[in-house]
């Protein structure tokens, strides 16, 4: 049972006051997906709305296998490796660098909102962060364009406005998180912590950071769901790389079978991400039962 | 009167490092050594408010939570302040414990004023504060630990004394209530504290569980000459307890009365059903019923006014 059912009450096998016999879990699954393939299949081979112009899942399927083994995609030279590789480095690194700095940056405004806590930097960041804030990332993607190059760096050539849209996507929810994780800090955890004989950078270190690390890791979760959003969104207007590029070119191509093997592996890297960060999360709290 | 003679010393060490409370308790013991140990037949205050009142003023509410308070607490005496709730019982302590700035009067440890928490004055809070990142050993070491003097010995034996041993390496949430107590206690214990502030530690446990931590607490306490301050609002818990319990009336919070607990140690909970313990708990009941009844009515009186 999850923390929430615990909480909840929820029995899942009460339906309507009968008693359901819970199925396997694979074939809870199995049903799961096939419904959705037979879905999809039938809104194809019935012309559902504009269905008719676009790919069947066997097709689908067919085209992955085909790519799978490093046929070029959507016109180019590149196999879909190269392309998913692009998108996940500029993930990666994109979010990497708001972590970076949203990190540091919310546990000086988080640590500096108490009363007594010296400057209170809160005051003077605080206003522009939160101006910045309701920007949806894929807002900042023609100004992006215009303001950040494509810049060389060792026979690789970056385009950094991708990556920003991707940084500013990942900086807010990994910034508001490790705020908030600062502040839902109990005063007495500190407190207790010093009468124990701990100096300030001690208090930090033991208490303040340990305490928020479950929420910086939540807002660095969600940070990398927002990366690979904003990454294909910028990838579609800008770029000539990345599984957004390939999703957008093969539209205009319509190869329909390109698009939907494009979404597939977009998902399917987006659903390892967070499952990776998950695992770390739980290495770095087995004290903790939050689900990132 | 080394003591005396040491004093500004230690205060203007104090100032320089404030983040090494450690050195301070040092020379507390040192000082005290000196003085032929920490004997109970000195009679001396280790302890003192003096004319304290602390006024709290959130959005200029003005709540005046403690007013005028004289207290003194001798060297290893267990001081039970027992008061209604929201009485200013918590204030006394973390003015004591070096949280909180008295508005008026101060609070001396051996005739110093207290410039913020220091390692000799341990705390207790209501809720468990073992840290739960940290497994149990870690919080059992972390006061050494951050002046890098862990005696392994000390903690093991510790913890074998309060039944931990064998979990060490759970976490805090794998334990129960009692056992996150005690574990608190061992966490407090390894700093060798001289004084335990302990605000009404004990409240969130069921009664058996209670019985047995309060027991235990006073085995610590006679095992080794310690001086505590204990809150709580629970009579029958402050006269099992204490030497002396001083009853604090509603807000704002002064002293209503100071009972002497003349009751033999060591105690046990035989001493319960004594007609002396009988005694002093209808006494105390009486004492504090009225400032009970006042306390209620200044609590509805405030959520009225919300």
């Amino acid at each position: 049972m999850s923390t929430r059912e615990r909480v909840l009450g929820i029995d899942r096998r009460q339906l309507l006051g009968r008693e359901v016999p819970l199925p396997p879990r694979a074939l809870r699954w199995a049903t799961s997906v096939v419904g959705f393939f037979v879905l999809w299949w039938a809104a194809v081979e019935y012309s559902f709305l504009n269905f008719g112009l676009f790919v069947g899942p066997v097709e689908t399927l067919v085209a992955i296998y085909g790519y799978v083994l490093g046929d070029p995609v959507a016109g180019g030279s590149q196999s879909i490796y190269i392309h998913a590789a692009y998108s996940t480095y500029r993930v990666v690194a994109g979010v990497s660098i708001a972590a970076l700095l949203a990190i540091p940056l919310g546990l000086l405004i988080g640590t500096s909102t108490r009363a007594g806590a010296g400057i209170e930097w809160n005051n003077y960041l605080s206003p522009a962060v939160e101006s910045l804030r309701p920007i949806p990332p894929v807002a900042w993607v023609p100004a992006s364009i215009l303001l950040f190059p494509v810049v060389p760096v060792v026979g690789f050539s970056v385009n950094t406005a991708v990556l920003f849209v991707v940084f500013i996507g990942a900086f807010f929810p990994i910034l508001v998180n490790t705020i908030e994780g600062v502040r839902n800090l109990d005063d007495e955890f500190r407190r207790a912590a010093q009468s124990l004989g701990a100096s300030d950078r001690q208090v930090f270190r033991h208490v303040i950071f340990p305490s928020a690390l479950p929420s910086i890791l939540t807002g660095v979760s969600l940070g990398i769901g927002l990366g690979w959003i904003t990454v294909v969104a910028a990838e579609i207007v800008a770029g000539n790389y990345g599984l957004g590029y390939i999703t957008f070119q093969a539209y205009r191509l319509l190869q329909t079978d390109i698009i939907a093997v494009g979404m597939v592996v977009i998902g399917a890297l987006g659903y390892a991400s967070s499952a990776i960060v998950q695992r770390i999360a739980n290495r770095a709290m087995p004290w903790s039962d939050i689900d990132t | 009167m080394s003591k005396q003679e040491s004093n500004p010393e230690r205060r203007s060490q104090n100032r320089n490092q404030d983040t090494n409370g450690y050195e301070d308790m040092e020379n507390g013991h040192r000082d005290l050594d000196e003085d032929d140990g920490r004997a109970r037949a000195t009679g001396e205050a280790l302890v003192e408010i003096d004319d304290l009142t602390k006024i709290y003023d959130p959005d200029g509410a003005h709540v005046t939570a403690v007013e005028n308070m004289d207290l003194e607490i001798g060297d290893n005496e267990f001081v039970c302040v027992l008061g209604p709730s929201g009485c200013g019982k918590s204030t006394v302590m973390e003015c004591i414990a070096g949280y909180l700035e008295p508005t008026e009067g101060e609070v001396l440890i051996n005739g110093d004023p207290v410039d913020g928490p220091d390692p000799s004055r341990g705390v207790v809070f209501q809720s468990n504060r073992l840290f739960p990142w940290k497994t149990i050993g870690q919080n059992a070491r972390f006061g050494p630990q951050m002046r890098n003097a862990v005696d392994d010995d000390r903690i093991r034996e510790l913890l074998e004394e309060t039944g931990l041993s064998g979990f060490e390496d759970s976490y805090p949430h794998e334990l129960s209530g009692g056992m996150q107590q005690r574990a608190e206690l061992v966490r407090l214990l390894a700093n060798d504290p001289d004084i335990m502030l302990m605000d009404e530690p004990f409240s969130g446990l069921d009664a058996m569980t209670k019985e047995l931590m309060q027991e235990m607490l006073l085995d610590i306490w006679e095992e080794e000459d310690r001086t505590v301050l204990f809150i709580t609002h629970d009579v029958a818990e402050a006269i099992f307890l204490a030497d002396r319990v001083v009853v604090m009336t509603a807000r704002p919070g002064q002293i209503k009365d100071v009972i002497d607990v003349d009751i033999d140690r060591p105690r046990d909970s035989s001493v319960l059903t004594s007609e002396a313990f009988n005694e002093y708990q209808k006494r105390a009941n009486e004492l504090i019923h009225d400032e009970a009844e006042r306390a209620m009515e200044q609590k509805q009186q405030e959520t009225q006014e919300a």
